[in-house]
């Protein structure tokens, strides 16, 4: 019934393991992919004729993982998550979710997004009610899931709160429960995290990776901050920009749970930050002149100090 | 407690200039009646009960018309919204329709539905789903397609996406239209009342006028100024109140 999902990550692919000994290919023989990108591709219209986001995209998640995608900004990885998550169509190729064929959104596939989205009309503990209540599931039933997933995310005794009270990290929060209250069969997160400030985030990093480890949910997680994806992946994805394509997959094995400012995660983070160096670059001769590039500023900056000789004439 | 107050002596004074005008007697009592002659009338019409019967006779009109421009009104809305087709067509109509007076379907709706309610619940309707369907067709059009996306994740297609997402977001909207709406439908009413004799407040309103009795044409309309004060703070007031605080837009 499943033909074009055969298992094993195409060849264009270049496959990295990060830290060095554990073979790639533990992955259990014979388990189906939870989620299967087979040659998506995407265009959107530019004024001078069709620019390329997504060209051949092939990707696969195996259940229980969590895959970050990164990428420069403008490489389409919102796009991809879109398209998985069947709010946007492809152009070409197509996306299995579970050995069906994903063709609009679904209830699977629950996503959180950069915005928590939560609905203001309702309060929080009805806001994470509301797919059940759309399933058909009784009252009293959904409040009692609802309930358990609001603890999950610690957040029980705000549940009759209005969601302009909440801090942007409790909006994440409750969208997370919201999400996990569906038990949906992965969550799609689109830069979840990106408009929280640091703090925030680096306790949501945490959070995020005990329900993770409790739920042994499927996770695709898109950022452009490599940090966080170290931090919370298994394996990172990063594509390239103009066309987006898969560049080079890394394999994340730290012990969990991990801290943004472990050294290692930190090590890590400037190894793949490499490897990406060079996307961002094409980006910014793209935005900026032809004739600027990182390198050159970089080199500016750093000769400034040495210009400006503070307090040399006193 | 002090907005009460404050209210109190502001009407107060109002009655008090009107008095001191009155005792000038720059104008006869016919065409100015005093405040007292005018109170009088009121506590009368409530005695013998013509004003009830007038009050009860225009708020079951109102009541009617009223609910079903809501419905007409929404339902248009969202269809304007929803398809394109009808906003090109359907909502020029309707923008178009907005600058004519309701008094202008009287002819027509005297022809249709003949001297009777049914006329004057079509003025109604014609004075208030305009002003409703614009307003929901601009709130559905607002509301931010993150929602929709996030509904759609969560299941949310079909009729149940707009009973659940589209029409609550658009509420805000709404709720202006319906208030907007409220008082084009009151304007609707009296100028059916006034013209087609049939019971109701504009119709003790122009019996007054037959009879040269001034007070009883200001005592209906201080009736219909306060009907409309009374509307207002215990239904629309509330409803806004509560939209405010629950989407966060007052500072408290």
């Amino acid at each position: 019934m499943l033909e074009g999902v055969e298992s094993g990550i195409p060849a264009t692919a270049d496959n990295e393991k990060i830290y060095g000994g554990v073979a790639t290919a533990e992955r259990p023989g014979g388990t189906q992919p939870k989620l299967c990108i087979r040659h998506v591709s995407k265009s959107f219209k530019s004024v001078n004729g069709s620019a390329y986001v997504l060209e051949d995209i092939n990707l696969e998640i195996r259940e229980g993982e969590f895959v970050c995608i990164v990428g420069p900004s403008g490489c389409g990885k919102t796009t991809l998550l879109n398209i998985v998550a069947g709010l946007e169509k492809a152009d070409s190729g197509e996306v299995w979710s579970n050995g069906h064929k994903v063709n609009g959104a679904g209830t699977d596939r629950v996503v959180i997004f950069q915005e928590a989205a939560l609905f203001p009309w309702l309060n929080v503990v009805k806001n994470v009610e509301f797919g059940l209540k759309l399933k058909g599931i009784n009252a009293k039933q959904r409040r009692e899931t609802a309930i358990q997933y609001l603890k999950m995310v610690h957040l029980s005794k705000f549940q009759k709160a209005h969601i302009h009270e909440l801090s942007g990290g409790m909006k994440q929060r409750v969208a997370i429960a919201r999400a996990l209250a569906m038990n949906p069969e992965m969550l799609l997160m689109d830069e979840p995290f990106s408009a929280l400030d640091a703090q925030t985030r680096w306790i949501l990093h945490f959070e995020l990776q005990n329900i993770w480890l409790k739920t042994k949910k499927t996770i695709m997680f898109v950022t452009h901050n490599i940090r966080e994806a170290v931090c919370l992946a298994d394996r990172i994805v990063m594509l390239s920009t103009t066309p987006g394509r898969v560049k080079k997959e890394f394999q994340i094995e730290l012990p969990r749970p991990r801290d943004d400012n472990d050294i290692n995660v930190a090590e890590y983070s400037t190894k793949i930050m490499k490897e990406l160096k060079s996307e961002i670059t094409k980006v910014m001769q793209c935005e900026m002149d032809a004739d600027s590039c990182v390198e050159c500023d970089i080199k500016c900056t750093s000769v400034i100090p040495e210009k400006i000789d503070m307090g040399g004439g006193i | 407690m002090r907005n009460v107050a404050k209210r109190v002596v502001f009407f107060l004074m109002l009655i008090g200039v009107w008095e001191l005008v009155y005792l000038c007697g720059i104008w006869p009592e016919y065409v100015l009646p005093s405040p007292v002659s005018v109170g009088k009338t009121l506590v009368g019409g409530f005695q013998n009960r013509t004003l009830l019967i007038g009050i009860g006779i225009s708020m079951k009109r109102i009541a009617i018309g009223y609910g079903i421009s809501i419905g007409i009104g929404i339902f248009l809305g969202i269809v304007i919204a929803r398809f394109r087709i009808l906003e090109d067509t359907l909502g020029a109509l309707i923008s178009g329709l907005q600058t004519l007076p309701t008094i202008c379907w009287l002819p027509l709706a005297l022809l249709w539905f003949g001297l009777n309610d049914r006329a004057i619940i079509f003025l109604v309707i014609m004075g208030a789903v305009l002003s409703i369907a614009i307003a929901t067709d601009s709130g559905v059009k607002n509301v931010p397609s993150l929602y929709i996306r996030a509904a759609k994740t969560m299941g949310a297609k079909g009729w149940r996406l707009y009973l659940e997402v589209i029409i609550p977001a658009a509420l805000p909207h709404i709720i202006i239209g319906m208030k907007q709406g409220w008082s084009f439908a009151w304007r609707s009413l009296m100028a059916g009342e006034l013209l087609i004799v049939c019971l109701g407040l504009g119709h003790l309103m122009m019996i007054g006028r037959e009879l040269n009795d001034m007070s009883q044409v200001i005592a209906v309309m201080i009736v219909i100024i306060i009907i409309g004060i009374v509307v207002d703070r215990l239904f629309f007031v509330k409803v806004e109140k509560r939209i405010r605080e629950r989407w966060g837009l007052t500072k408290s």
